[in-house]
């Protein structure tokens, strides 16, 4: 491992890119547009943290990492076929 | 930059070709500074004993640039690393995918990880699909 020629990752880091990968993996076995919205999803949610998430908050980087595994265990099942999003907070509805 | 040839022909006899070919590429691509990267032994010793086929490293270039969507217009070569053209790692990791569902097969996540360089990533397919066959 530490022979890698690549840029030197974190172990962290090497989570985050593996479990990218494996929703990645997993939106190939669903069907056309489906899979598209769901690489979709995924990749603009990875980047969003990416850019908005401190790489040093560990606890809240690895509570989104448990987090996507769950959500990949539920995915990766053959009954679910999509992946959607729900904005809550910016358009804030009257509480009631 | 001829002592660090030198040093890689050394340690493996295989490389004087690849050594000479990085020259020429070099050569025709100048103010390129991947050169000296490229020479390090480190990334030698990874390198598969035969240099990838040209068209293989052409199909690569243009998935690299669909990927990353690049203009046309970019010189993308064997020689080019993923971060030179912008990519970060979760680009990375969208070019690998890309690439394994192109060729057809399936690459493992430690050798995804060391590739860095279109021709990285063309070497490792050839060996790959020549395993398969």
């Amino acid at each position: 491992m530490g022979a890698s020629s690549g840029p030197r990752l974190s172990g962290i880091q090497k989570q985050v890119l593996s479990l990218y990968r494996e929703f990645l993996r997993v939106a190939r076995s669903k069907s056309g547009e489906d899979r598209h919205q769901i690489e979709s999803i995924v990749s603009a949610e990875f980047r969003h943290n990416s850019n908005e998430i401190d790489c040093k908050n560990f606890i809240y980087i690895e509570y989104l990492l448990r987090r996507g595994k769950k959500q990949l265990e539920q995915l990766k099942s053959p009954d679910i076929v999509g992946l959607s999003y729900l904005n809550v907070g910016s358009s804030q509805p009257k509480k009631t | 930059m001829a002592a660090t040839t030198g040093a890689s022909v050394s340690i493996n006899s295989r490389l004087t070709a690849r050594a000479s070919s990085l020259k020429l590429a070099a050569l025709s691509n100048q103010g390129r500074s991947t050169l000296s990267f490229r020479l390090r032994p480190q990334t030698a010793r990874l390198r598969v004993s035969c240099a990838a086929k040209s068209e293989t490293v052409e199909k690569v270039c243009q998935i690299v640039k669909k990927q990353l969507a690049l203009p046309n217009d970019t010189a993308v070569t064997g020689e080019s690393t993923f971060v030179s053209l912008g990519a970060d790692s979760l680009d990375t990791v969208e070019i690998v995918m890309g690439l394994e569902e192109e060729f057809g097969i399936s690459v493992e996540e430690d050798s995804a990880q060391s590739i860095l360089t279109v021709q990285d990533a063309a070497d490792l397919i050839e060996k790959l699909k020549e395993k398969d066959a």
